[in-house]
């Protein structure tokens, strides 16, 4: 009962200062939470958050726990063993908002004009038979994890936008998709830069066209949480939140405004490489973590537009019910919102 | 058709189960053969039968088999060895088939051997429908509806009843008084081998040798229940057979 | 003892024998099953249970009845059950055809047999994305990821069956002088017939099992591919409509092979 209270009360005293700013240190010290994160540079403001002491600035004492998939990832905070996470607003994550389990409360990535977004990609079998631009890929077949993902979503728009139709394939699995890629057995996907642009060194995959052409302001990943954490604990997932902000505006600066110079930027690089590519020589990382560049959501803005893009979407191909509104799965009194 | 054993030995790796057997069996005439358990009787038919070759010796066949026969060396097994997913009239039709007889020939034959072995009543019921005796009758049918120049019977009716028994060799006596058939029939029933045997070839304990041979000319019709005759020449045997029958039985304990 | 007891006094022997002989007792098991669904039902209804936890009962049936009369229930079934039959049956005459072998000659049985004990641990599903670059991502290596993992199971339990048969009639058949193919297929197969049948049906639940994860790779119809789809997005609704599917297409093949065993086996005891 004890600590019930205490925990109680450091939710309201951590409640009062994020109401007061969003950069504030927290008074609530210690306070020790669990984040998912899975090991893509996108991940990059979490790590940063947690080398840099903003979370425990925060007031946060932030446990990291990895994953291989953002299924698993979005279980686990339904679940309450995570309570916070980063990923796609799939079919899945709508399911669970609407089950009363998840929230979606800042954004993480997003599509923009002028900035190396995600890219689509064809098999060398069909670029050879002269699939060169999406628009030729009426009558292929596209790789998705699995149906509702963020593959599907951005596969299905693009075939809504050229006026053709594709024929999906559920494959589980990036492994499996990037397998039946290179061997022909499928003929498009889609996947971040830093994927795509390695595939198509190799020759065996050949990137034809760039999402954000597609779904301009497309909000690739976002930040969520249990419906309680974002109900209840305001004060605990403002700091979070605060926290996490910080880590996305050095992750900005430095990597793609260059404010640091290159040092900033080897020395963040070095950062990230103890979490992403961990297993490579920090040279063939570097390169790697560089490519996967793309800007993340300053202040963890949600851009509500393109939110209610993907859910219109989803319900229009009978993925998630219709009686859904975009309130029961965003909470958007956390952070800015764009569009 | 006669049969003839000269010499035969024969061993499993190195144990020495038959030794230096010479034997005629003459044509229409039923032999007997009495021996305790483990002897080689069983043995000693699987290699008449060429089951099995004998590691030494040698058996010939006399003369050749009619040309109506078409399997000259028959068994019926104490087992029965019926299939059990076949009818009667499916059992005794298998040995049929791989000789062409089909349709109404194999017909014709088996209303016979079944009529023979008064199982006309039940030609369509299942080996698992029948009484041990009436399983029986059928292998006796099968073996019939071949028609064997000699019939290998090994211990046939031991898996029966004593009733069961004394009907079946009624049976066969009938069948053999009507066409006289040429057997070899392995029993360690000195009362059956008095009933059916003209000759009865008594054999040692392993390794199986021949002790003596015991002949009957009393005619096989006449040897009822309570002959005294027979009951002499069952005491004989028993008193021959005795010490050997202690003497294996011992040497299963040892072992 | 017996001067001290009282001849006057009579009891009737206790008795003893009870139990440890379980009887057919009919409709107990569907009672189990429908009170299982009623407690449910009641405690999702009244909140006891929540949505993430178990979708309700009744939910399900509804979901089950838009399935449907949507007419995709039928295109989801057809797709599954042409991959069950064409993989299993595969898996099954081929794994028949080598257990029978192996049951039969010695050279055979020498070099698969190892094969066959190297073959059967192996998770099959590992070898899915193998399958897909040899069978191509559509219905090939479905039919391959059902037909090896039939196969195994059906070579085991043949050649077991067929060692089993009695060795007895065998030599009947032989002092007989049948020959050898009518041996093998009028005393051999029937004799291992009993041991096949209960064979397969392990196999055919394997392959049921198979079928959803060969369904994992590409397919865009068929129950697995439903039942991936629903879990994917945590509709449970459909996760228990598809997995209620499958359990009904196993009971169905069970009884199916029932039918055959009473008809083929009735001349068992
Ligand atoms: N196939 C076999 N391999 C090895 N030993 C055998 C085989 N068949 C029989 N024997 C042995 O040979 C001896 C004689 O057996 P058998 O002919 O069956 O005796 P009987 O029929 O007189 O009881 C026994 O000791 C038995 O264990
Ligand atoms: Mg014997």
């Amino acid at each position: 009962m004890i600590s019930l209270n205490r925990r109680k009360a450091l939710a309201l005293m951590g409640g009062t200062i994020a109401a007061a700013g969003l950069s504030t240190p927290a008074l609530s010290q210690g306070r020790k939470i669990t984040v998912g994160a899975l090991r893509f540079t996108s991940h990059s403001a979490s790590f940063i958050a947690l080398q840099r002491d903003y979370f425990k600035e925060a007031g946060l004492d932030v446990e990291l726990k990895f994953f291989q998939a953002s299924t698993p990832m979005a279980v686990a905070i339904a679940s309450r063993d995570l309570d916070y996470a980063v990923t796609a607003m799939s079919g899945g994550l709508v399911s669970l908002a609407d089950k009363g389990a998840v929230k979606i409360i800042g954004g993480a990535l997003s599509e923009e004009a002028g900035i190396d977004g995600q890219k689509y990609l064809v098999s060398d079998a069909a670029f050879q038979a002269g699939v060169t631009s999406p628009a030729m890929l009426d009558g292929k077949k596209y790789g998705i994890t699995s149906a509702g993902s963020s593959f599907h979503y951005m596969g299905s728009k693009l075939a809504q936008k050229e006026g053709i139709t594709m024929s999906f394939k559920p494959l589980q699995k990036v492994g499996a998709i990037i397998g039946a890629l290179k061997s022909g057995q499928i003929d498009a996907w889609s996947i971040v830069p830093h994927i795509a642009k390695p595939l198509a060194g190799s020759g065996k995959v050949h990137i034809i066209g760039n999402v954000s052409d597609y779904i301009p302001d497309y909000q690739v990943t976002t930040v969520f949480t249990s419906a309680k954490n974002a109900a209840d604990e305001r004060g605990m997932t403002g700091d979070f939140l605060a926290g996490f902000s910080r880590g996305v505006a050095d992750y900005n600066a430095t990597m793609i405004d260059h404010a640091h110079g290159d040092d900033g930027v080897a020395a963040m690089v070095d950062l990230i490489h103890k979490y992403v590519y961990a297993d490579r020589p920090r040279e063939k990382a570097a390169k790697s973590i560089i490519n996967g560049t793309m800007r993340l959501n300053e202040g963890a803005a949600l851009n509500i537009a393109s939110l209610q893009d993907q859910l219109s979407w989803y319900q229009s191909e009978g993925l998630a019910k219709d009686s859904i509104t975009l309130d029961t799965v965003v909470d958007a009194s956390y952070v800015k919102t764009l569009g | 058709m006669d049969i003839r054993l000269s010499g035969v030995s024969h061993f499993y790796q190195q144990t020495e189960v038959l030794r230096d057997i010479s034997l005629e069996i003459p044509s229409g005439r039923i032999v007997c053969i009495v021996g305790p358990s483990g002897c080689g009787k069983s043995t000693l038919l699987r290699l008449i039968g060429g089951l099995e070759r004998p590691s030494a010796g040698e058996i010939h066949q006399l003369g050749t088999p009619p040309t109506d026969c078409l399997n000259p060396l028959t068994y019926i097994f104490q087992d029965f060895a019926l299939l059990p997913w076949r009818t009667v009239r499916g059992n005794v039709s298998l040995v049929l088939e791989d000789h062409g007889i089909r349709g109404k020939a194999a017909a014709e034959i088996i209303d016979d051997v079944l009529a023979r072995t008064k199982l006309s009543d039940f030609a369509e019921a299942l080996p698992k429908q029948l009484s041990g005796g009436m399983k029986q009758r059928v292998a006796i049918a099968r073996a019939l509806a071949v028609n064997p120049a000699v019939m290998l019977m090994d211990e046939p009716l031991s898996a029966l009843d004593s009733q069961t028994r004394e009907l079946l060799m009624d049976d066969l006596i009938a069948l053999w008084s009507r066409t006289p058939f040429t057997a070899v029939y392995v029993t360690h029933n000195l009362a059956e081998a008095v009933r059916l045997g003209h000759s009865i070839v008594v054999m040692s304990r392993r390794p199986g040798q021949i002790r003596e041979i015991v002949h009957l000319d009393t005619p096989l019709q006449q040897r009822g229940l309570g002959n005294a005759e027979m009951d002499e020449k069952q005491k004989y045997l028993w008193q021959l057979m005795r010490d050997e029958a202690r003497a294996a039985d011992a040497e299963l304990i040892d072992v | 003892m017996s001067e001290l007891s009282n001849q006057n006094e009579m009891h009737q022997v206790p008795f003893r024998g009870g139990g440890f002989a379980p009887t057919a007792r009919r409709g107990v098991g569907l009672a189990v099953f429908l009170l299982l669904i009623a407690l449910t039902e009641l405690g999702t209804q009244t909140g006891f249970i929540t949505p993430l936890t178990l979708p309700k009962p009744s939910d399900v049936l509804k979901t089950f009845g838009e399935l449907y009369s949507s007419g995709l229930l039928w295109q989801h079934l057809s797709v599954s059950l042409s991959r069950l039959l064409v993989g299993a049956s595969l898996g099954a005459s081929v794994g028949i055809a080598v257990g029978v072998m192996i049951g039969l000659f010695s050279y055979v049985r020498a070099g698969l047999l190892p094969l066959v004990a190297a073959l059967f641990p192996i998770p099959k599903i590992a070898l899915l994305p193998l399958f897909v670059i040899w069978f191509g991502i559509d219905e090939g290596s479905k039919y391959a990821l059902i037909a090896f993992g039939t196969f195994t199971p059906t070579v085991v339990a043949t050649y077991g069956a067929v060692d089993n048969v009695d060795r007895g009639l065998i030599r009947m058949g032989q002092s007989f002088n049948l020959s050898w193919w009518s041996i093998v297929r009028k005393i051999v197969l029937p004799g291992a017939m009993p041991g096949i049948l209960s064979g397969l049906r392990i196999s055919l639940a394997i392959a049921i099992i198979l079928l959803v994860a060969a369904e994992m790779l590409g397919a865009e119809y068929g129950i697995g591919a439903y039942i991936l789809e629903a879990g994917s997005l945590y509709d449970l609704e459909r996760l228990f409509v598809g997995v209620a599917i499958l359990s009904i297409l196993g009971v169905t093949l069970s009884a199916c092979i029932g039918m055959i065993e009473r008809r083929l086996l009735r001349w068992r005891v």
